[in-house]
């Protein structure tokens, strides 16, 4: 109780000088989400941004929210500071194998570019199979397509400590299939380059 | 029992990763920018791994961008300092909770997996508010 009446009193002081604020933005594709203010000076609010481009100064126990026109020079250089978004490969797999189609070759091209042309990038190898054979014998075989794909990386340069590879056995199929199905969309490794 | 000893092998998979705690990597950074993880103050530098609880730090000309393993994404502005005070997430599941912490400065945000697994998996702290990220683009100023 003491401690609430403190960050109230803190807060009522903080609000004294220049206010905090949150501005909602577009989304990248155009949409855009919404962002609660579920607290204010120290009290629950029932608050909620909803519209793209509005300023919510925050502090107060009820928030003001207005639309503004454009963004101050310094938001505009932050939002322009923002890293690219995750971008997400995919090689397919013979049956049973662990080498890609020669269809996918040139992902792998595609695929050493996106990382050579990202600093600090992390990559995220991803291993699955289609519903023929053993739970247990996909798992193995989806860990290998991942360990492959991270090798045939690995083999072009790329530092193994940025990358990670994983096995999902038949537990997320592309396209959804009975038991024992051969299915060429789901024999595939996903790679999301961050 | 075949089946048995491979989930047990995964789950120790599992757990190895969970403690090496990856959580972001920093992409670019300009002008006096840290990272603060306990005691020890590391320079920002590009592909330097983020664990949770480490603060970002960043002087007058200061600024970090960085991505975190469920695709948010964070551009730091100068004069910062923000904690990244919790960061939970199953890869597996892409379910998760992520609380960030801005004492000062200025953030831009675009959320990740985390904010979509669930009602207000994402919050950020200010001094004088708390906020529920529901899956958007937005930047949070906490003038000095």
């Amino acid at each position: 109780m003491k401690l609430r009446a403190v960050a109230a009193a803190a807060a009522v002081a903080l609000a004294g000088c220049a206010h905090s604020s949150m501005v909602l933005l577009p989304d990248e594709d155009g949409g855009h989400g919404k962002v609660a203010i579920l607290e204010s000076g120290g009290k629950p609010t029932d608050a909620i941004v909803t519209e793209a481009n509005s300023r919510a100064t925050l502090g107060a126990a009820n928030p003001s929210i207005r639309p503004i026109d454009a963004l101050k020079p310094a938001e505009a250089a932050l939002v322009s500071d923002l890293p690219p978004p995750a971008k997400s490969f995919t090689l397919y797999f013979p049956e049973g194998t662990t080498d890609i189609t020669p269809e996918s070759a040139p992902v792998l091209e595609e695929l050493r570019a996106e990382i050579a042309k990202r600093p600090g990038a992390e990559v995220q190898v991803t291993g699955h199979t289609d519903t023929v054979g053993s739970d247990a014998d996909n798992d193995a075989l989806s860990q290998k397509r991942a360990e492959q794909i991270l090798n045939l990386l690995a083999s072009k340069g790329f530092d193994r400590s940025i990358m990670s590879a994983v096995g999902r056995g038949e537990r997320e199929l592309k396209q959804p299939t009975a038991d024992n199905v051969s299915n060429p969309a789901n024999r595939r490794v996903e790679v999301i380059v961050r | 029992m075949i089946r048995k000893l491979v989930l047990v092998a995964a789950s120790i998979a599992l757990a190895a990763s969970a403690a090496s705690a990856e959580i972001a990597r920093v992409k670019s950074s300009t002008g006096i920018a840290m990272v603060q993880r306990g005691a020890a103050s590391l320079p920002a530098t590009t592909g330097r791994e983020l664990q949770a609880g480490d603060y970002l730090v960043t002087g007058k000309n200061g600024r970090i961008s960085l991505t975190f393993i469920d695709n948010t994404r964070f551009a730091v502005g100068p004069n910062s300092r923000i904690a990244v005070s919790k960061f939970e997430y199953d890869r597996t599941r892409q379910q998760g909770s992520f609380i960030t912490q801005v004492d000062r400065g200025s953030l831009a945000v675009v959320s990740g997996k985390i904010a979509k697994s669930g009602r207000d998996a994402m919050q950020v702290r200010t001094p004088n508010s708390l906020l529920g990220v529901r899956g958007t683009r937005f930047i949070v100023e906490v003038p000095k």
